[in-house]
C-alpha cells in the first residue's frame, strides 16, 4: 500500500487522498499522554493497521472510529502493549512500550464492553482486585465513589457473573477509573446497552473526565455518543487514519452533515 | 522482563485465586477427592501384590509413597496451570495484559496458591493412607522434604510449559496440563525403579529430575541413610529445567504479543 506523510505526520493512502486527514488539534508534545507513531500490524492474511500515528493530549477526549475491520481494536491493543507492532513506536505517559509496559499502564485504565469480568468474584472483589493491580492498597473508598457515580451501589455484593451485560459494562468502567487514570481507554463501552444505561455511561464518563482530569480514548459505533462525549475524532479505514479533527470539521471535510454519514460513507468502502 | 515484584499485586493475585478456589466446588475435587481415589486404587494394588507374597518387599508402601509424591507434582502443576487457565476461560487475560501486572508477579501469586493447595492435597493422601492402609508417611523421615521440594519444582516446570503451549496454540492445548504430567510420571518411575521400564525408555527417564526424587524416596522407605547424591541429581535437574521452561514461556509470550494472539480472548 503506497503511503505518504500528511501535514500532521499521519500516513495517507488512496482513501485518505479523497479526504486528507489534516490534523487540526495536535497536542503539545509535553502535554501528550499518548504518542503513537507509524504503527503497523500485519496478520497472516491481512494488514490490520497500515501506519497509524495518533497523539492524545492530557484531558483530551478522542474517539477512534471506523467500520468493523478498520483496525480499531488492533490499534488499541498495540497502544496498551498487548500486541507488539511490526513497526512504529508507542509512548504512554512518557514511558516507551513494550519495555516500560507496567510503569506506563499504572496510569492507564481500560475497559471493553465485550469483555466479561473474572469468574467467582463479587463486584467489590473484582474492583478491589484491579485497584490493587493499579497500586491502590486500600481501595474501599474509591470503590464506593465509583459505584455511586455509575449508580450501581446496590450491586456491590453481587456475583460479577450474575450481572446483566449493561451492569457488567458499568462495573468494567468503574474498574478502569478507580485509580484516577491519566488516560482512560474504552473499547465499545456502549455496545448493546439500552439507552438508559448508555446515558448513565456517558454521564459517568463525563464526570470522571472532569473530576479526575483523565484523557479519554474511546472506540464506538454510536456516533451520537461520540458527538456528545468527544471533542476530537480519528477515523480509521483500511488500517489508516483518514480523518482527524473536531467532529463538525471532519463531517464537513467529507461533505457530510454529521459523523453518522461519514461513518456510513467510509464503512461502504471497508471489506470485512 | 522486569525482575522486581510488587507485593501488592502479588497479594491481589493470591486473593483472587484463593477466592476462586474456595467458591468452585469442582476445584475441591482435585484437592480432596482425587487424592483419596488414587490412594485407594494404588494402595489396594500394592496390598494385593503383597498378599501374593512374590515381591517379598513392601509393595503397598512403595505404591502409597509413589502416589503421595506423584501428588506433589500433580498439585503443583494442576493448581498453577489451572490458575492461569482460569484467566483464559473467563476471558480475563485481556484485562490482565493491559494492567500493570507483570508476568513474574502473576507467576509468583500462582506459585503461592499452588504451594498451599499442595499442602492440602498431600495432607489428604497422607490421611487416607494412614486411615485406610495404616501407612504412616512420616516413617520415611525428614528426608522426604527435599524430595518433595524437587518434585514441586518439577510440577511448576510442567505448569510453565503448559502455559506456554496454551499461549501458543490456544485453549485446545489445555489437555496437556494432565497429559504432560502423566507422561512425566510414567517416565520418572513413580511406582517402580527405572530399570523396570522398557530399555528404550530408560534413558528418557534418567533425564528427568523427578526420577532421582522418586528413587530417593524408595531408598528412604527401605530405611537406608539419606541418599544425598540422588537428591543432588534431582536438584541439579530442576536447576536446569526451571530456567529452561521459563525461557520457553517468555519466548512464547513474546510470540503471543507479536502475533496478536490476544485477540483470541477479546
Amino acid at each position: 500500500m503506497s503511503q505518504a506523510r500528511g501535514s500532521g505526520g499521519v500516513p495517507r493512502s488512496a482513501t485518505a487522498d479523497r479526504a486528507a486527514p489534516v490534523r487540526q488539534t495536535e497536542p503539545m508534545a509535553a502535554a501528550r499522554v499518548l504518542d503513537a507513531r507509524g504503527l503497523v500490524k500485519r496478520y497472516k492474511r491481512a494488514t490490520a493497521v497500515a501506519g497509524v500515528s495518533l497523539a492524545v493530549g492530557a484531558g483530551e477526549r478522542v474517539a477512534l472510529l471506523g467500520a468493523n475491520g478498520a483496525g480499531k481494536t488492533t490499534t488499541l491493543l498495540m497502544l496498551l502493549g498487548a500486541i507488539i507492532p511490526d513497526a512504529g513506536s508507542v509512548t504512554v505517559l512518557g514511558h516507551t512500550l513494550p519495555g516500560a509496559r507496567s510503569r506506563a499502564l499504572e496510569g492507564v485504565g481500560f475497559a471493553a464492553g465485550y469483555l466479561p469480568l473474572p469468574d467467582r468474584l463479587r463486584v467489590r472483589e473484582v474492583l478491589a482486585y484491579f485497584a490493587n493491580l493499579h497500586g491502590i492498597a486500600e481501595p474501599g473508598p474509591a470503590i464506593e465513589v465509583g459505584l455511586k457515580r455509575f449508580r450501581i451501589a446496590h450491586l456491590g455484593d453481587a456475583m460479577a457473573s450474575e450481572l446483566s451485560s449493561g451492569q457488567r459494562t458499568l462495573v468494567g468502567i468503574i474498574k478502569a477509573t478507580l485509580h484516577r487514570p491519566r488516560l482512560l481507554v474504552l473499547d465499545e463501552p456502549t455496545a448493546s446497552l439500552d439507552p438508559e444505561v448508555a446515558h448513565r455511561v456517558r454521564m459517568g464518563l463525563e464526570r470522571t473526565c472532569e473530576e479526575d482530569g483523565s484523557a479519554l480514548l474511546v472506540t464506538s459505533h454510536n456516533m451520537t455518543d461520540v458527538e456528545r462525549i468527544c471533542e476530537r475524532v480519528v477515523f480509521l479505514s483500511h488500517g489508516l487514519v483518514v480523518a482527524d479533527g473536531p467532529p463538525a470539521a471532519v463531517a464537513s471535510q467529507f461533505g457530510r452533515a454529521n459523523l453518522e454519514e461519514v461513518f456510513l460513507h467510509l464503512a461502504s468502502e471497508e471489506t470485512i | 522482563m522486569a525482575a522486581t515484584l510488587d507485593l501488592l499485586r502479588v497479594r491481589a493475585v493470591i486473593r483472587r485465586q484463593a477466592l476462586s478456589q474456595l467458591r468452585a466446588p469442582q476445584r475441591w475435587f482435585d484437592v480432596l477427592v482425587w487424592p483419596m481415589v488414587d490412594t485407594v486404587i494404588w494402595g489396594s494394588i500394592g496390598l494385593f501384590v503383597d498378599q501374593q507374597g512374590g515381591a517379598g518387599r513392601a509393595g503397598a508402601a512403595y505404591m502409597l509413597s509413589g502416589i503421595l509424591l506423584m501428588h506433589v507434582m500433580y498439585q503443583a502443576n494442576v493448581s498453577m496451570s489451572c490458575g492461569f487457565l482460569d484467566e483464559t476461560w473467563s476471558r480475563n487475560l485481556v484485562n490482565l495484559m493491559v494492567s500493570p501486572l507483570r508476568e513474574v508477579e502473576l507467576l509468583a501469586g500462582l506459585m503461592v496458591v499452588s504451594a498451599a493447595r499442595l499442602v492440602a492435597g498431600l495432607g489428604m493422601v497422607a490421611l487416607a493412607a494412614w486411615v485406610l492402609f495404616a501407612f504412616n508417611v512420616t516413617t520415611a523421615g525428614w528426608g522426604l522434604i527435599p524430595v518433595i521440594a524437587v518434585l514441586m519444582f518439577v510440577g511448576w516446570t510442567i505448569a510453565l510449559l503448559v502455559m506456554a503451549l496454551v499461549l501458543r496454540f490456544g485453549n485446545g492445548a489445555e489437555i496437556l496440563c494432565w497429559g504432560l504430567l502423566l507422561v512425566i510420571v510414567a517416565l520418572s518411575g513413580a511406582f517402580y525403579p527405572v530399570h523396570a521400564m522398557p530399555g528404550l525408555l530408560q534413558p528418557l527417564g534418567r533425564l528427568l529430575p523427578s526420577t532421582y526424587a522418586f528413587e530417593a524416596a524408595r531408598v528412604l522407605l527401605d530405611g537406608k541413610p539419606m541418599p544425598w547424591r540422588l537428591v543432588a541429581e534431582g536438584a541439579a535437574g530442576v536447576a536446569v529445567a526451571v530456567p529452561l521452561a521459563t525461557a520457553v514461556l517468555w519466548r512464547t509470550l513474546h510470540l503471543f504479543r507479536s502475533r496478536g494472539y490476544i485477540t483470541r480472548y477479546s
